[in-house]
């Protein structure tokens, strides 16, 4: 139970702090995407019914947090923790390569999946140099992001007694 | 059971329920809305605090440029003493001077948007401070946008540079109507937007002032920008003009919403 408060306490963390970061233009606008980090996180970490917790907590604030329909992140973040937390036990979580490659895929796929949200719902007008600049963006700030949200979550971890739950340990 | 799952996530997502959508977003936003004043206070403490660090640096520098700022702010402000006996005079005579044309609700700025999808901020007041959906948010520099999503506590304002706002505009010096779309920002972080619809007859100018025509939910005659850029299609019935809207430059702290509801006449 002590986990699973503090799982959601970091989440809603992670989403004030995302709110917060201003946006770089150069990176068209898009900002470091710590909740899905975070829902990568605990589904490489954690069993099943844990990685369900966060992945709902994580969707439903950045979607519930943004302006439009529901969507992205609720389409994006199940997937990932799905495949996520199918293949944990195959892969170290905590090497810095293996969180590098999945911070660029989770930060190509929750940008292609906005933008094909986006598109079929007409939320948003398309441009073809931005949707670019955007995935491109989105790949370098992945691979900036997990691996600094991996530390400092490893780092408020250990300061929890009874650590417990980690799939490939 | 995921080909359900999925089904019905799909569902949620492409089926379009606004009420609901509204409902499950303002549930969402109350229960963090305390965590986000909060963080939004601390924020602005560190940011304020960055700023005081890094004037120290150049007080020296800073004090001497103040100096000279004040000589000739002093020298202004005897010129413009006579101007202003003069506004004032005037204002009595047209009976102007106590003219409140709306009514405006002070509002925060507690956050950003979170994805970076949309240009727009979150304040800190929603239905119950009696703000409605399309309702004109300005500032001291201008029209901010307008509200859009409003919640029991909270709104969101979808700003001027969005390329879904849209406002009724005109060009202040020819009296010309325009149509006011935002155009994102530029790759320097200059939010921007463009005057279109223009009949291409009409001379536009770079640094003409737009403010809004009255049409629709927006008060006349409210600062949008000036334009910095005309686009003339020779072979088009319009033209277009692009503007740096001025109230979304930088980070607002505070706006004001323009509430039909606290219109009073003029008198």
């Amino acid at each position: 139970m002590r986990y699973r408060i503090v799982m959601l306490l970091t989440i809603v963390l992670g989403a004030l702090l995302q709110q917060f970061l201003p946006t770089w233009p150069l990176f068209g606008g898009i900002k470091p995407p710590i909740l899905a980090a975070l829902t990568l996180y605990y589904a490489l970490r954690r069993n099943a019914g844990e990685m369900w917790l966060a992945v709902f907590a994580a969707a439903l604030l950045q979607d519930g947090l943004d302006l439009g329909s529901f969507g992205p992140a609720l389409i994006a973040f199940p997937v990932i923790g799905l495949l996520a937390n199918r293949i944990r036990n195959e892969v170290f979580a905590d090497g810095i390569f293996t969180q590098l490659f999945f911070g660029a895929v989770i930060g190509l796929f929750t940008t292609l999946i906005a933008l094909f949200v986006y598109a079929v719902t007409g939320q948003r007008p398309l441009f073809f140099g931005l949707a670019v600049l955007r995935l491109v963006s989105s790949v370098l700030l992945g691979m900036a992001t997990l691996p600094v949200v991996s530390q400092i979550v490893n780092r408020l971890e250990v300061f929890i007694p009874e650590r417990r739950g980690y799939g490939w340990q | 059971m995921y080909a359900v799952a999925a089904a019905l996530l799909l569902a949620v997502v492409f089926v379009p329920l606004p009420s609901l959508t509204l409902k499950s977003k303002g549930a969402v936003r109350g229960t963090i809305a305390g965590a986000e004043r909060g963080t939004s206070g601390i924020w602005q403490w560190f940011t304020e605090a960055a700023a005081a660090v890094r004037g120290i640096g150049g007080a020296v520098e800073r004090n001497r440029e103040l100096s000279q700022e004040l000589v000739r702010t002093q020298a202004e402000l005897n010129k413009l003493s006579d101007v202003e006996a003069d506004n004032v005079r005037l204002r009595r005579a047209f009976d102007f001077f106590h003219q409140k044309p709306f009514g405006m609700v002070p509002c925060d700025v507690v956050s950003r948007n979170i994805s970076g999808w949309w240009s727009s901020v979150r304040i800190g007041k929603g239905r119950k401070h009696g703000i409605q959906e399309n309702q004109a948010v300005i500032s001291p520099d201008g029209l901010v946008g307008r509200t859009t999503e409003v919640t029991a506590f909270a709104s969101e304002v979808l700003l001027v540079s969005d390329p879904a706002c849209r406002v009724s505009a005109k060009l202040k010096r020819v009296d010309v109507f325009g149509l006011v779309r935002g155009a994102g920002t530029t790759l320097s972080g200059q939010p921007k937007a463009r005057i279109e619809f223009i009949n291409k007859d009409v001379e536009i100018r770079v640094n003409d002032e737009v403010v809004t025509s009255g049409l629709g939910a927006f008060p006349k005659g409210v600062h949008i920008g000036y334009i910095n850029k005309v686009h003339r299609d020779a072979s088009g019935l319009f033209q277009h003009a692009e503007l740096i809207p001025r109230a979304t430059v930088g980070l607002l702290d505070y706006v004001f919403v323009v509430s039909e509801a606290q219109k009073e006449p003029a008198r």
